[in-house]
């Protein structure tokens, strides 16, 4: 089932055109890797599909993006409701300096998603397990986010992505930072994520696009080359520039 | 290979020399069976003996080749294209290595004949083995060219070589039924046959894998097929 649909997309920052018509599915339970070499545009799509992009002045984006049938770049959009529904990670953990409680307990309190001490502190424990910390830093959880190690404040990071319940989750670059094993256990996470949730990954990785996703688009000076199952793009790409990047052909 | 190179030139050599591994093994394939046909049909010693000898070279010629695969795939993780160069490298070696080793023993039976075989039989064992080396030829020039009509030109000859085997079979039983001193020339010259037509199967396994290579997919549905070989002699 299709989650996503950008319909004709075009990025401008000022004068200069970042995305070209870019017109791309993405399916829903599923990852999307996004993979392209730096400045095709990948990351600016990513900020597209949660109106990231708003907060950057001479950012402009026309086009339509449905989540749900919905156009998320419509007047009535309501940009803090959008961004519950579409969490984010990014390349650096960016713990908040506060507790690991606060840090996961922050999004369901502004929301007003917790009606009690218990239930947040359930909310916090759930998204901590599912996070794949819980067991690390179940005794320590009043201690600030940001004494964890690397592997661990990413992940906290994405416990606090997904307490607030999001229906997607993007990925920019989330284990650019991380040792190999901080790395694999991402990945894992990112697997167990996609059963309640949709993930859009971009990475420099193409071994981690490979890994993870199950589809994938390639992004090249602006334009969307080439998007298909990721077997497909690993294995017999249609174009012959998906084929000179994944290979490390690019002139 | 692909048009452009990689920006790594060291990977880009890799690969050349993975391929230009193939093409020698290639070669040196083609040149026993070649040889080993001469030393049956014509009965040379000599041709026979250098099949013989010479095989160990197509056997290193395969460890190395999966050497290279192994590294390739452990340093470099190939993909697409590359991916494909490497897997098709490791499979179409394994199946050279197997035709290397029927031409040897194509050459040991050779050398193993008393009789003078009779015209007819020999014709016979010229006619299967011509195509079976035409099949050889063409899939290595495929591979050259990359070339996927090509491919699909030997996939579709095989069914020839299954219908000139039976001719053959037929030949020998005739020759083994005509005097009980021909029983052990006879039965070599049915491992002969069965031998040269094996070749065929290996050769066009590697034009299978060369359609892979070129297209990035597999052909489909059965290999054409010609009539089963009818060792008794009556139909």
């Amino acid at each position: 089932m299709i989650k996503i649909k950008a319909k004709d997309v075009d990025v401008f920052y000022g004068k200069k055109q970042a995305l070209y018509n870019i017109s791309l599915d993405i399916e829903e339970n599923q990852v999307t890797a996004l993979i392209g070499p730096s400045g095709c545009g990948k990351s600016t799509f990513l900020r597209c599909l949660n109106r990231m992009n708003d907060v950057i002045d001479i950012c402009n984006v026309k086009g339509e993006i449905l989540i749900n049938d919905f156009n998320i770049n419509d007047k009535s959009c309501d940009v803090v409701r959008l961004r519950e529904k579409i969490g984010m990670v990014f390349q650096k953990p960016n713990p908040f300096p506060k507790t690991l409680y606060e840090n996961v307990s922050y999004g369901p309190t502004i929301h007003g998603m917790a009606q009690s001490k218990q239930e947040m502190d359930e909310i916090v424990e759930t998204s901590l397990k599912k996070a794949a910390l819980w067991e690390e830093v179940k005794d320590r959880l009043h201690e600030p986010g940001t004494g964890l190690s690397g592997g661990q404040q990413q992940r906290l990071c994405i416990a606090r992505a997904i307490s607030v319940r999001p229906e997607v989750i993007l990925m920019d670059e989330p284990c650019s930072a991380l040792d190999p094993i901080a790395t694999a256990q991402i990945e894992e996470l990112i697997d167990e994520l996609k059963k309640e949730h949709t993930i859009i990954i971009v990475t420099h990785s193409m071994a981690q696009a490979a890994r993870v996703s199950q589809n994938t688009g390639f992004f090249h000076l602006g334009h969307l080359i080439e998007h298909g199952p990721t077997d497909k793009i690993f294995k017999n790409p249609d174009n012959t520039k998906t084929q000179d990047y994944i290979t490390g052909r690019f002139g | 290979m692909a048009e452009t190179q990689h920006t790594v030139k060291s990977y880009e050599e890799e690969l050349k020399n993975l391929n230009s591994n193939i093409v020698k093994m290639g070669s040196a394939c083609e040149e026993a069976l070649g040889k080993a046909i001469v030393a049956i049909t014509t009965r040379n010693a000599d041709h026979a003996e250098e099949v013989i000898k010479d095989d160990e070279k197509i056997d290193k010629f395969e460890s190395l080749i999966e050497q290279q695969v192994v590294n390739l795939i452990a340093l470099r993780q190939p993909m697409a294209i590359d991916l494909r160069e490497t897997v098709t490298a490791l499979k179409m070696s394994s199946d050279l290595e197997r035709i290397g080793d029927l031409a040897k023993n194509i050459s040991k039976r050779s050398l193993l004949l008393n009789e003078t075989l009779p015209k007819k039989l020999v014709d016979c064992l010229i006619r299967l083995s011509s195509s079976v080396q035409k099949q050889l030829k063409t899939t290595l020039d495929s591979y050259l060219e990359r070339s996927a009509s090509m491919a699909i030109d030997v996939w579709e000859g095989d069914e020839k070589i299954d219908d000139l085997t039976n001719e053959c079979m037929q030949e020998v039983v005739k020759y083994l039924k005509e005097t009980e001193k021909n029983l052990s020339d006879g039965t070599h010259l049915l491992f002969v046959t069965k031998n040269i037509e094996r070749i065929g199967d290996h050769t066009t396994n590697v034009a299978e894998q060369i359609y892979f290579l070129v297209k990035g997919e597999y052909l489909e549905g059965d290999r054409p097929k010609g009539s089963e070989p009818i060792v008794t002699g009556e139909k």
